[in-house]
C-alpha cells in the first residue's frame, strides 16, 4: 500500500547506515566511555534511562495511592501509622514525578539528544557542563531516596511552611535534593540558550529552526530565570528550620504566605518548563506525520515565548484562598486568563496543520492526537479554576488534581512518549512494532481518562485532595479511578516492552523512517558521534515537497532534481609555470 | 463496592447531585450557575475540536508517500480570529467570577460572628461566654462571619454545601462569611436513641458517616480541612448544622455551655476530651500518637526531654494543659497549643478527674 514514487531522474539523498566506528552507541566501548562521555547524545540516553527509572518508581507509588483509596477507610496501609504512610507516599510521588521526571524528561533527555542534531551542530556549547548537570541530577535523586529511607517525608511536594518547618521528617534532605536538581536544571537551560544563540550553522536563521527548538529555547529561559528563586526559597526554608531566622514561621514573626509566594514564583513557571517542550514535540510530530507544512509557524513560535513570559506573572492563582487582598486576587485572576490564549492558539494551529494533510496514523501520531484531546481538557478545566468564584469551591479538591494531571500526564507524559516513539529509531537505530506501539497508545489513552475523568466529578462534589481516608459517598468514583490507574499502568508497561524488545528484535531503522525534513533525519540512524561531518545545508524544516517514500527500501528519502553539471576541465598534470623550464 | 455502581454517574448525570453536593447557601446558586456556564462554553470549543481531530485523522489518512493536498503556511485573518475570538468568553468568565468573589469577601453588616480555632487535627468553635464545641451550629437565613485562627500550621475551612472555602494561616486572622439557605432536620428521638445506644455498646466514638446525624440528632453538612496539615489531615473533619429557629440554636448552645448540675466531673471530662480536640493527639488505650497516651498517665513518672522525670499528678496535668511547652515528655515534640483562657477551672478539674479513671487503681493513689 504505497503511493510513493521517486520522480525519474532525480537524485536521491540518503546517508545510509552508520558503520560501527561511526555509530555514537558503539564508537567507543566500556563503562568508562559512558561515565565520562561528553557526547550530548550519550548524555541524553543516560538521562532517558534515569528519568524512566524515576518515572517507574513514582508511578508505582501512584498505584499504591490509588489502591489505598479503593476503600474509604484505606485499603493498603493499616494500623496507627496508616495515614503517615499514605502521606509519605503521596509526597514522594509528587516530588519525584515533578523534580526527577517531568522537569528533566523532555528538555534533558530528548532535548540533549536532539538540540544539537536539529540545529546542525556537533555538540552543545558546554559539553562538560552538560555532563555535570546529569551527575547533579543523580546526586539530587540520591537525596530523595535518602529522604525516603531515613524518616520519610510528609510535607507534600510543595513543602508549605510552617508544616515543613515543624515536622520531624527529613525535610532538609529532600529540599537539598530539590536544590541540587535546580542547579542541574539551570545548567541544562544555560547550555541550550548558549548553543541555540551561538552555534547555529550558516543558513539556520531563527525562523528556520524547528519548533521543538523554539520550545526548548523558551523553556531554557524559564529554567535560568526562575530556578534560582526556588534555590533561594529552599535555602531560606532550611535556614528557618535550623536557625529560626523568622521569615516563614509565624512563631518567630515570619509569614507562611511569603513562602507560598516565593515557592510559586518558581513553581508556576515550572509548570511551563513541563509543558512547553511538549508543545514543541507535538508541533513537530503533527507536521511530520501529516506530511504537511506546520500551520502558522510564527504564531506557534511567538506563543511559546509569550507563555514563557506570561507564566511569570500568574503565580498568585495558587493562593486565591490564602488570604491575599481582594484586589491582588482579582489582578492575578485576570493575568491567569491571558495565559490561556497562547495555548489555545497552538491547539487550533495543530488542527489546521492536519487539515488537508496526508496523515499516517503511526504510533507517534496516535500519541500526538491523544495529546491534543487530553491537553484540551486540561487547558479548558483551568478556566474553572481561574474564575475566582468557582475556584473558591474547587481549590484543593480533586478537581485540581484531575486538572493538573490532564496537563502534566495527559500533556507532558503523552508528548514525551510520542517523542520517544518518534525519535526512537533515530536514537537506537531500531524500528519497533507499530501494532504494539499503537496498542500501548490506546490502552494509555483509555486508562488515563478512566483514572482522571471521575476525579473532576469527585472535586466538584467536594472531595478534598491529600486525604488518606474519605467519606463513603465518594467511594464509587474513587474505585473507578483506581481501575483506570491499573489500566494506565498496563498501557505504560506495554509501551516499555514494545520499545525494549525492539532493541533486540527490531528491524534496522533507515535514516528517515517518518519523512521528516528537519536536520536530524539527514544523518544516519543512529547518528555518527560527530553528528555532521561539515555544517549541513539548512533548508526549510517543514518543507516536505522533496521528501519521497522509497517503497523498495521502506524509507523516506530527500530528492533533488538531477543537475547537469558543466564538465570541468581536467587540470593538466604539469603546472604551466613548470613547463617553461624545459 | 460494586463495579457497576461505579458507573452510576452515567445514568444519573442529569440529576443535580451528580455534579455538586447539596446547594445550601446563597453562594452555591451563583457558583453552580457559573460552573455550568463555563463548562458549556468549554464544550462549545471542545466538541468541534474533537470532531475535527477525529474527522481529519480519518479523512486525510493517506498511504505513505502521498503528498499533502495543501501546504498553506498561514492565514493571518484566520489566526487572529481564533486568537482574539475566545478572549471575549475569557473576559466574561473573569468579570462574572470576580464579581461573585467580591460578594464572598464582602461581609454584610450585622453578621453573627463566630470565632474558629483550627489545630492539628480538629476544630473549636467559640460561641461566646465560654461555650466551645467542635461542631459549627448556625441559624437559617442569617449571615455568619467566621473569624479564624490557627495555633499550629495552615488549615483551610471548606463547606462543600456552601461552596465556601478559606485558608486559616497561623500568625494572622482570616475571615469568611456565608448565609445558609437550607436548615438541617432533626431525626426522630427513637432513631437517635438507637444510635446512641449502639455507639455506647460498641464503646466507640460517634460515627458521623455511619449515622449521618450528629450525637444531638441533627442532620448536617460536611466541613473539611482542605489544606494539607499533616498526619491526620483527612480526619480533620467536623460538621455544620443549620438550625431553623433561633430558639432551637440557643437551646443547643445552652445545653452545651457548662457542666450540667449533677453530671459527675469524670463523665463531663470525657466529653471535653472528645469535643475539645484532646482525642486528636492523645489516645486512651496506651497507643502512641502525636502526644503521650492518657491511658495510665495519671500518677506515672514521665521522662522529660531535658532529662529527669516528673510525676504526672494533678498539678503537672494542669500545667501541661495551660502551658504545654514547659515540660515535654521525652520522645515528643512541643506542638500542643495552650488552652489558657479556653478551659475553665471546672473544665480542667473535670478532665483531670477523667484521666484518673483511665489509670489503674495503684498508680492513682
Amino acid at each position: 500500500m504505497s503511493a510513493g514514487s521517486i520522480p525519474k531522474g532525480s537524485v536521491v539523498r540518503d546517508p545510509g547506515y552508520p558503520t560501527e566506528s561511526e555509530n555514537y552507541l558503539t564508537n567507543s566501548k566500556g563503562v568508562l566511555s559512558w561515565v565520562f562521555t561528553l557526547d550530548h547524545k550519550r548524555i541524553g540516553v543516560m538521562y532517558l534511562i534515569g528519568v524512566t527509572l524515576a518515572f517507574g518508581f513514582a508511578g508505582l507509588l501512584a498505584l499504591l495511592i490509588r489502591l489505598h483509596l479503593f476503600q474509604p477507610e484505606g485499603a493498603i496501609f493499616k494500623g496507627a501509622e496508616a495515614n503517615n504512610y499514605y502521606n509519605q507516599v503521596f509526597t514522594l510521588h509528587g516530588a519525584v514525578m515533578v523534580f526527577l521526571f517531568i522537569i528533566p524528561s523532555v528538555p534533558a533527555a530528548l532535548g540533549n539528544f536532539l538540540v544539537p542534531v536539529m540545529l546542525g551542530a556537533k555538540d552543545v556549547a558546554f559539553p562538560r557542563l552538560n555532563l555535570c548537570s546529569f551527575y547533579l541530577w543523580c546526586v539530587g535523586a540520591v537525596f530523595f531516596i535518602a529522604a525516603l529511607f531515613s524518616t520519610g517525608l510528609d510535607t507534600g511536594w510543595t513543602f508549605y511552611t510552617p508544616y515543613s518547618t515543624t515536622t520531624d521528617t527529613s525535610v532538609i534532605a529532600a529540599t537539598m535534593g530539590a536544590f541540587i536538581l535546580g542547579f542541574s536544571s539551570i545548567f541544562t537551560g544555560l547550555n541550550f540558550i548558549v548553543t541555540i544563540n551561538t552555534m547555529r550553522p550558516p543558513g539556520m536563521t531563527w525562523f528556520r529552526m524547528p519548533l521543538f527548538l523554539w520550545a526548548t529555547y523558551s523553556t531554557s529561559i524559564i529554567q535560568v530565570l526562575a530556578t534560582p528563586v526556588l534555590g533561594i526559597t529552599l535555602l531560606l526554608l532550611i535556614a528557618e528550620r535550623t536557625m529560626h531566622i523568622g521569615i516563614f514561621d509565624p512563631e518567630f514573626n515570619g509569614d507562611p504566605v511569603t513562602y507560598q509566594h516565593f515557592f510559586w514564583f518558581y513553581s508556576h513557571p515550572a509548570v511551563y518548563i513541563m509543558i512547553l517542550p511538549a508543545f514543541g514535540i507535538i508541533s513537530d510530530l503533527i507536521s511530520v506525520h501529516s506530511h504537511k507544512r506546520i500551520f502558522g509557524y510564527r504564531f506557534i513560535a511567538y506563543s511559546s515565548i509569550a507563555i514563557a513570559l506570561l507564566g511569570f506573572l500568574v503565580w498568585g492563582h495558587h493562593m486565591f484562598t490564602a488570604g491575599m487582598s481582594p484586589l491582588t486576587t482579582i489582578v492575578f485572576s485576570a493575568l491567569t486568563f491571558t495565559v490561556s490564549v497562547p495555548s489555545a492558539i497552538k491547539v487550533f494551529n495543530w488542527l489546521a496543520t492536519m487539515y488537508k494533510g496526508s496523515i499516517s496514523l503511526t504510533t507517534p501520531m496516535c500519541f500526538a492526537i491523544a495529546f491534543i484531546f487530553l491537553f484540551t481538557i486540561g487547558g479548558l478545566t483551568g478556566l474553572h479554576l481561574g474564575t475566582l468564584a468557582t475556584d473558591m469551591h474547587l481549590h484543593d479538591t480533586y478537581f485540581v488534581v484531575a486538572h493538573f494531571h490532564y496537563v502534566m500526564v495527559g500533556g507532558t507524559l503523552i508528548a514525551f512518549l510520542g517523542g520517544v516513539f518518534h525519535w526512537w529509531p533515530k536514537m537506537f537505530g531500531k524500528m519497533y512494532s507499530e501494532f504494539g506501539g499503537r496498542l500501548a497508545a490506546l490502552i494509555i489513552f483509555i486508562g488515563f481518562n478512566l483514572t482522571f475523568l471521575p476525579q473532576f466529578v469527585l472535586g466538584s462534589r467536594g472531595m478534598p485532595r491529600r486525604y488518606a481516608t474519605y467519606d463513603p459517598e465518594f467511594a464509587y468514583l474513587h474505585q473507578m479511578s483506581t481501575y483506570g490507574a491499573l489500566l494506565l499502568g498496563v498501557g505504560l508497561l506495554v509501551a516499555l516492552v514494545v520499545l525494549l524488545t525492539s532493541l533486540v528484535k527490531g528491524k534496522k531503522a533507515p535514516a528517515n523512517p517518518w519523512g521528516g525534513a528537519t536536520l536530524e533525519w539527514h544523518c544516519t540512524s543512529p547518528p555518527p558521534f560527530y553528528n555532521f561531518e561539515r555544517a549541513p545545508v539548512v533548508g526549510d524544516p517543514y518543507d516536505f515537497s522533496n521528501v519521497e517514500w522509497d517503497d523498495e527500501n521502506e524509507r523516506y528519502v530527500s530528492t533533488e532534481p538531477e543537475r547537469k553539471l558543466v564538465p570541468g576541465e581536467t587540470p593538466e598534470a604539469v603546472p604551466a609555470h613548470a613547463k617553461d623550464t624545459h | 463496592m460494586n463495579f457497576t455502581n461505579a458507573f452510576s454517574l452515567l445514568s444519573d448525570y442529569a440529576e443535580p447531585y451528580a455534579w455538586f453536593p447539596q446547594s445550601a447557601s446563597t453562594f452555591s446558586e451563583t457558583n453552580d450557575w457559573l460552573y455550568n456556564w463555563i463548562t458549556y462554553t468549554c464544550l462549545v470549543f471542545f466538541i468541534p475540536i474533537v470532531f475535527a481531530l477525529v474527522y481529519f485523522s480519518v479523512k486525510y489518512k493517506k498511504p505513505k508517500g502521498t503528498k499533502a493536498e495543501s501546504n498553506v503556511a498561514h492565514n493571518t485573518i484566520l489566526e487572529l480570529t481564533w486568537s482574539i475570538g475566545p478572549s471575549f468568553f475569557l473576559v466574561g468568565m473573569f468579570i462574572l467570577g470576580a464579581r461573585a468573589y467580591l460578594d464572598q469577601r464582602d461581609v454584610p453588616d450585622g453578621a453573627n460572628e463566630i470565632n474558629v480555632q483550627a489545630f492539628k487535627w480538629g476544630w473549636t468553635m467559640d460561641y461566646g461566654s465560654g461555650v466551645f464545641h467542635p461542631e459549627l451550629h448556625i441559624l437559617l437565613d442569617e449571615p455568619v462571619k467566621l473569624s479564624m485562627r490557627s495555633t499550629d500550621v495552615i488549615h483551610s475551612l471548606y463547606v462543600p454545601a456552601f461552596r465556601a472555602k478559606k485558608d486559616i494561616v497561623p500568625g494572622r486572622y482570616n475571615y469568611m462569611w456565608f448565609k445558609p439557605t437550607v436548615a438541617n432536620e432533626r431525626v426522630s428521638d427513637a432513631e437517635l436513641a438507637a444510635a446512641v445506644k449502639e455507639t455506647k455498646d460498641l464503646g466507640e466514638t460517634w460515627n458521623y458517616d455511619k449515622h449521618q446525624f450528629t450525637p444531638d440528632g441533627y442532620r448536617f453538612f460536611d466541613l473539611y480541612c482542605t489544606e494539607y496539615c499533616g498526619t491526620n489531615h483527612s480526619e480533620m473533619q467536623t460538621v455544620v448544622v443549620v438550625h431553623e429557629t433561633l430558639k432551637d440554636l440557643t437551646d443547643w448552645i445552652s445545653a452545651n455551655s457548662v457542666r450540667p448540675d449533677g453530671t459527675p466531673p469524670a463523665e463531663y471530662g470525657e466529653k471535653l476530651y472528645k469535643n475539645r480536640g484532646c482525642a486528636g493527639c492523645h489516645s486512651v488505650d496506651g497507643s502512641k500518637r502525636v502526644g503521650p497516651s492518657f491511658g495510665g498517665l495519671y500518677g506515672r513518672d514521665e521522662e522529660m526531654t531535658v532529662g529527669g522525670s516528673v510525676k504526672a499528678d494533678e498539678n503537672y496535668l494542669r500545667e501541661s494543659i495551660l502551658y504545654p511547652k514547659e515540660k515535654i515528655v521525652a520522645g515528643y515534640q512541643p506542638v500542643m497549643p495552650s488552652y489558657k483562657g479556653q478551659l475553665s477551672d471546672d473544665d480542667i478539674y473535670s478532665i483531670v478527674e477523667y484521666l484518673k479513671t483511665l489509670s489503674s487503681g495503684d498508680a492513682a493513689k
